[in-house]
């Protein structure tokens, strides 16, 4: 719906991205990654571990990328075709410390949090897949992939996005989602029950644990989205154009690897780019900036035809405020209205820029994603829909609420047509004042507990459970020993 | 015409003009003006200026960042006829910075580097994924008050961990303060790996040093 550049600007963008790839490189900190890369064409200094890609291996690479991926769930019914058209919602990632529901207390995360904000992310309709929504401090590091991966298996049916900080913690996550997908054999035949991403390291740099991670990915076919995490004018240009152009390049780089390594490995390309606040020196991911760079670069993704996933509704407030919710809003909708497949962090139970979660912000921003969808959905133009005959038969002197036909039209095609709200008052004032005069961030509270105390998920199978256990129990044996 | 190339040195500092602050710096040089007047009443204090600006959010980074470039244009016109005369520039205390071996992370350190120096001290940045024994012999060689750790990766965290361990070995972690940040990092975790502080914004980094520096001072 929201088309930002014009065919010959994409052009631009694109030029000068394979400019940048062919000709100032990107560092690659991976010997074995530079070997393939220089094997296939690229010209490689492996001292400064510099590649520089030429233009054909990337259109190579492009035509081995596919242009949808199925992202399974442990319930079917949670299955999503990403690229098929409609934009998919994750929620937010990572946060180290948690505004404890109870206290109100700002404190550092636990394991507990991540399952509930997972129970959550599984109850609310706007989220389509999971994304670690904390990172718990309460975990030895050695089992801290495992333990996180355990508990969101747990607490969902829908596709999790699973963690991967190290490469040995990610060789265990792997481990676990075999034994979900029924053995080895089974994941190898459907590794995209789970999915997992990744950052490079600005600008134009991938470090040895990221690039190692990676080819396990590639490996698997496992699909992982890859988003540059470039800030305008700190870690890329303070130009917009000039952020989008090294962004792009900074993501080829690991498409044309992952493409050597694992043809057919689907991929997610896009953006957790954004401005630096030069008055703060801080990212600054609610600004108007961050949604412009999502609409260049979800053009740029269907220019190659890739999936876009692009990390818009982040929040830089430090409470669940109206800043919050404008910086939430702003950008989800934008990146939706621009066509992103996926809008990951759009259902933003964060504050303070991914770093602070927040109970009632999930339950706030639950609200504006699901009203982001609705118009998302478009209006649909029909015979039926233009309700021609309702019009007349309703006429002058009477109205919707009067004429029997009319009702049943309305009762027919209501909840399709209008979006129903969760926790936004909409109320007459006497009501409104009857039951408490409660603002959005008391009815989020409420509505949290209630999901908390009712909302259940299907357990995982015993032996199942069983088995992941073993692989942290044997995890923890060995970081033990060492 | 002392008091005047003083007054244009801090203004061509604040402005982050280099050429502007090395042309002054030869002209202190010219007229024999003593250059550690001419550094800690022009350029330092046009430095700080614009440090304590960037503090309150009132200038950008890229103007505290110029300054500090138009600064050490100027110091290292002057500072080798300091040496020649055997003086000794006071700073706030000398801090060594880096991030972590395994970690690439630059922007969060730098920041943090040039607000310190901006406020007086004398920094010592030695880049991105320094190896611990590359730390450790920072600190045998420069002495600085203040190590500077920094990393940006749940997976090199543990990094931190290790150079304090060294320095514990080598006999030396008695000699410096050492603080932490770095995304990831919390006031805890260098609680637990025995640092002397943390910080999770580069003001509050150079607060945090300048605590350190005065109490150092005052003992």
């Amino acid at each position: 719906m929201f088309e930002l550049l014009s065919r010959d600007e994409i052009q631009m963008l694109h030029i000068a991205a394979m400019e940048v790839l062919e000709r100032t490189g990107i560092m690659i900190q991976h010997e074995k990654a530079l070997h393939v890369l220089k094997d296939s064409g690229a010209d490689v200094d492996f001292k400064k571990k510099i590649v520089k890609i030429p233009e054909f291996l990337i259109r190579e690479a492009i035509k081995k990328t596919p242009s949808r991926v199925l992202l399974k769930a442990r319930n079917p019914k949670y299955n999503i075709l990403v690229g098929d058209g409609n934009s998919y919602f994750t929620n937010g990632f990572g946060a180290y410390y948690t505004i404890d529901f109870e206290t109100g207390q700002r404190r550092l995360s636990t394991l507990k949090d991540l399952e509930e904000f997972t129970l959550l992310a599984d109850f609310f309709p706007t989220v389509d897949y999971i994304k670690p929504n904390i990172i718990p401090q309460d975990v030895p590091k050695a089992i801290l992939e495992q333990m996180m991966t355990l508990a969101m298996f747990k607490h969902t049916e829908k596709h999790c996005s699973v963690i991967s900080l190290t490469p040995e913690g990610f060789r265990d996550v792997i481990k676990m989602s075999m034994i979900l997908a029924g053995g080895e054999e089974g994941f190898r035949k459907n590794p995209s029950i789970i999915d997992t991403g990744f950052n490079n390291v600005p600008p134009l740099k991938y470090s040895a644990e990221i690039i190692e991670m990676i080819l396990e990915c590639a490996k698997y076919r496992i699909p992982f989205d890859i988003s540059t995490g470039a800030l305008a004018s700190g870690s890329s240009p303070v130009t917009l154009a000039g952020t989008i152009v090294q962004g792009i390049a900074e993501n080829h780089a690991v498409v044309v690897l992952t493409q050597l390594v694992g043809p057919g490995t689907p991929i997610m390309w896009g953006s957790c780019a954004t401005i630096l606040d030069q008055r703060y020196g801080t990212a600054a991911y609610g600004s108007p900036e961050n949604g412009l760079i999502h609409a260049a670069f979800i053009q740029m993704a269907h220019y190659y035809g890739i999936p876009y996933y692009g990390a818009a509704g982040v929040v830089d407030s430090k409470v669940p405020d109206a800043q919050a919710a404008y910086e939430n809003a702003i950008n989800a909708l934008i990146a939706t209205l621009a066509g992103a497949d996926v809008v990951h962090d759009a259902v933003y139970g964060i504050l303070e820029a991914g770093i602070t979660a927040c109970y009632e912000q999930f339950a706030i921003s639950n609200e504006i994603c699901g009203a982001i969808k609705r118009i998302a959905k478009g209006i649909k133009v029909t015979r039926e829909t233009i309700a021609l005959d309702i019009i007349e038969k309703v006429g002058h002197e009477r109205n919707h609420l009067t004429v029997m036909d009319a009702l049943k039209f309305t009762k027919k095609h209501l909840l399709e047509e209008h979006w129903q709200s969760s926790i936004t008052d909409r109320s007459p004032r006497s009501e409104w004042e009857k039951s408490g005069s409660k603002n959005i961030v008391q009815r989020a509270r409420e509505k949290i507990k209630e999901i908390l105390a009712t909302h259940k998920v299907e357990p995982l199978e015993k032996h199942i459970e069983q088995e992941m256990v073993n692989i942290i129990k044997e995890r923890q044996k060995l970081s033990r020993i060492k | 015409m002392e008091n005047l190339v003083i007054e244009n040195l801090k203004k061509a500092v604040t402005e982050g003009d280099i050429e502007k602050t090395k042309e002054l710096a030869k002209k202190v040089l010219e007229i024999g003006m003593d250059p550690l007047k001419a550094i800690n009443e022009g350029m330092a204090k046009g430095a700080k200026d614009v440090g304590d600006k960037f503090s309150k959010g009132e200038v950008f980074l890229v103007e505290l960042v110029m300054a500090g470039e138009a600064m050490k244009a100027g110091m290292s016109i002057l500072l080798p006829k300091i040496r020649e005369a055997r003086k000794e520039r006071k700073t706030f205390g000398k801090v060594v910075i880096g991030t972590v071996k395994g970690d690439i992370h630059s922007i969060g350190k730098d920041i943090v580097a040039t607000l310190l120096e901006a406020e007086g001290f004398e920094v010592i940045n030695m880049g991105e994924d320094v190896p611990t024994e590359k730390f450790v012999e920072a600190v045998k060689q420069h002495k600085p008050d203040i190590l500077g750790l920094s990393s940006l990766l749940t997976a090199t965290m543990p990094m931190q961990k290790e150079v304090i361990d060294a320095l514990k070995k080598e006999g030396l972690r008695d000699k410096v303060k050492v603080l932490i940040g770095g995304g990831p990092t919390t006031k805890e975790w260098a609680r637990e790996i025995g640092a002397d502080g943390w910080a999770g914004d580069a003001v509050s980094a150079v607060k945090l040093a300048k605590d350190i520096a005065l109490n150092k001072r005052s003992r």
